[in-house]
């Protein structure tokens, strides 16, 4: 055997990569003439702006997380009911159950709304019922129908034929093979993956909330825009802590979830 | 009686699975379908139960589909006919047969799912009293002590017999096996026929083996498919030269490769 072409493509591909790196770089400083003095001009104007974000305001911890509530309880809501809408969509969706007229509009109407960001769905939503907490909880729960929908079809389609044919043989009907075969089949990935979703709902619920919906997002758009940038600082340490604590929380629960399979 | 009556199926593309299959079942018969690998008896299977439709031909249940004693050739239904049909029959069929993330009690209430309305499987699905009598059906293929275990981690064998006792609580007119002892060992497989047997007595069983001993010590007839169409029918007990017959290409394919493997281990020794 012999190794010594492998080492040395092994090492190929990081190399070209940080010299391609490089040169691109170089290039893109030259065609947007970006001189380094000017560099770190802006660099030091920046820096001056970032020292009027310290200290944080602690004084406003209290409002901070009055409004971090609302923002988890905006996506606490939003989550199960989109969790809900997404079974819906996912099942029919699923060619091994689903009716195929019927099959092709859920997959139009998943693929859409993966292609839509929550804001674009919350901007047209508040065209009809205004801006607030309502048609923010009502764009997180059809923003999560792209992902638990789509991921819950594909589940379904891979669930052995043989499984749903042994029920479908003592003479079940399709919704009685939905409740004793696919439901079981699916269920623990289902809601190990809406807990995922609930840990991305915190995150447009933030989102969400800086466009005017409410929560800790509206808080930060609010300190910035009157230059109270010290609350700001509080905002974001609050938005941080929230994002890091719906990370564990989720991962956690998914493990437990994953690992005994033991939903029902 | 079921009267199985000169079923085709042919594909698109002329290809031709059954060529024109017929036999007959009765009551207190435990008919054993041997053939080689692709000789057509799953299918022949799948057409009785209605989940594929033969291109020709027709399968006559004399009256055991029917909640009226009718009888009803299976090939023609659909929907909610076909639905009432298959209550009826106890389809025991092999490996992933079972649902892997219910437990081995959940499983053999399956059994019952078409005789209760959907709107009761959604509400509360099945009754304490049901629970009972699914539990007895595992006691009676000696598995009650896994009533509570997922399914999923239960071995081959063992999911064989939760399969039997789902059959068993369905409580039904007739019994379809296809190779329901296939996955086990010889002692488990014995078992496992012993299981099945009494329950012809009552119900035509209806089961493919791959094993012609066991075929010999325990159906009461036996039929043999080959390319598509029964070769043989008559006496569990079959000859030496029949059951070459029965299994000729198989065995030559089966020469043809020990051939092949000693001629790599001659080429390998030079
Ligand atoms: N859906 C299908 N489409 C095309 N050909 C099929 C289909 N189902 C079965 N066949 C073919 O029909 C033939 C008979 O298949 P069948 O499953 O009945 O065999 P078998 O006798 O049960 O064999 P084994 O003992 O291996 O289970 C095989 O050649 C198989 O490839
Ligand atoms: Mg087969």
């Amino acid at each position: 055997m012999n190794l010594s072409g492998y080492k040395i493509s092994r090492y190929k591909t990081p190399f070209i990569f940080t010299v391609t790196l490089i040169i691109l770089i170089y290039l893109s400083a030259d065609a947007t003439e970006v001189s380094l003095s000017e560099f770190l001009d802006g660099w030091s104007h920046g820096s001056r702006l970032l020292l009027e974000f310290f200290p944080p305001d602690w004084s406003k911890i209290g409002r901070m997380l009055h409004a971090s509530l609302l923002t988890i309880a905006m996506a606490l809501i939003a989550t199960p009911m989109g969790a809900l809408i997404s079974f819906l969509f996912g099942l029919a969706a699923a060619k091994n159950i689903s009716y195929p007229g019927l099959r092709e509009v859920a997959r139009v109407v998943i693929s859409l709304e993966r292609a839509l960001p929550e804001i674009v769905i919350l901007l047209f939503l508040a065209a009809a019922l205004g801006l607030g907490l309502y048609p923010g909880i009502l764009a997180l729960a059809i923003g999560s129908i792209g992902m638990l929908g789509r991921l819950l079809a594909d589940a379904i389609e891979e669930i052995d034929e043989k499984a749903i044919e042994s029920v479908e043989t003592v003479g079940a009907t399709r919704s009685q093979i939905i409740r004793y075969s696919i439901i079981p089949e699916v269920l623990p990935s289902f809601v190990a993956n809406s807990i995922f979703r609930f840990e991305i709902n915190i995150r447009n619920s933030v989102l969400l909330g800086a466009v005017g919906v409410g929560g800790i997002g509206y808080e930060l758009n609010e300190s910035i825009s009157l230059m109270d940038y010290e609350a700001s600082t509080m905002a974001i340490i609050m938005i941080i802590s929230l994002v890091f604590v719906a990370e564990r929380i989720s991962d956690t629960i998914r493990k437990k979830v994953s690992k005994t399979g033991e939903v029902m | 009686m079921i009267s199985v009556e000169n079923i085709t199926k042919v594909l698109p593309s002329g290809k031709v699975l059954l060529d024109g299959i017929s036999f007959k079942v009765k009551k207190g018969e435990f008919l054993g379908i041997l053939g080689a690998s692709g000789a057509g008896k799953s299918l022949t299977l799948r057409c009785m139960v209605g989940l594929i439709k033969p291109t020709d031909g027709q399968i006559i249940y004399s009256k055991e589909l029917d909640d009226d004693d009718n009888p009803i050739n299976i090939c023609e239904l659909k929907g909610k006919k076909l639905r009432n049909a298959r209550k009826h029959l106890g389809v025991i069929f092999q490996g992933n047969n079972l649902v892997k993330r219910l437990t081995a009690l959940e499983n053999v209430m399956i059994g019952r799912l078409g005789q209760i309305s959907p709107l009761r499987t959604w509400i509360y699905g099945f009754t304490d009293a049901e629970a009972e009598e699914a539990y007895e059906a595992l006691k009676q293929v000696k598995m009650e002590d896994y009533s509570n275990r997922r399914v999923g981690s239960l071995s081959g064998g063992e999911q064989q017999r939760v399969a039997i006792a789902r059959a068993i609580f369905q409580n039904p007119s007739v019994y379809l096996a296809d190779e329901p002892v296939s996955s086990l060992d010889p002692k488990n497989a014995k078992k496992i026929l012993k299981l099945l047997a009494p329950l012809a007595e009552n119900k035509p069983v209806i089961g493919v083996f791959h094993q012609p001993h066991l075929v010999s010590e325990f159906c009461t007839r036996v039929i043999a498919v080959k390319d598509g169409s029964v070769v043989y029918d008559g006496d569990p007990k079959l000859s030496e030269e029949q059951l070459e017959m029965i299994y000729a290409d198989e065995l030559s394919s089966i020469q043809k490769e020990a051939e092949k493997m000693s001629l790599i281990k001659k080429s390998k020794k030079k």
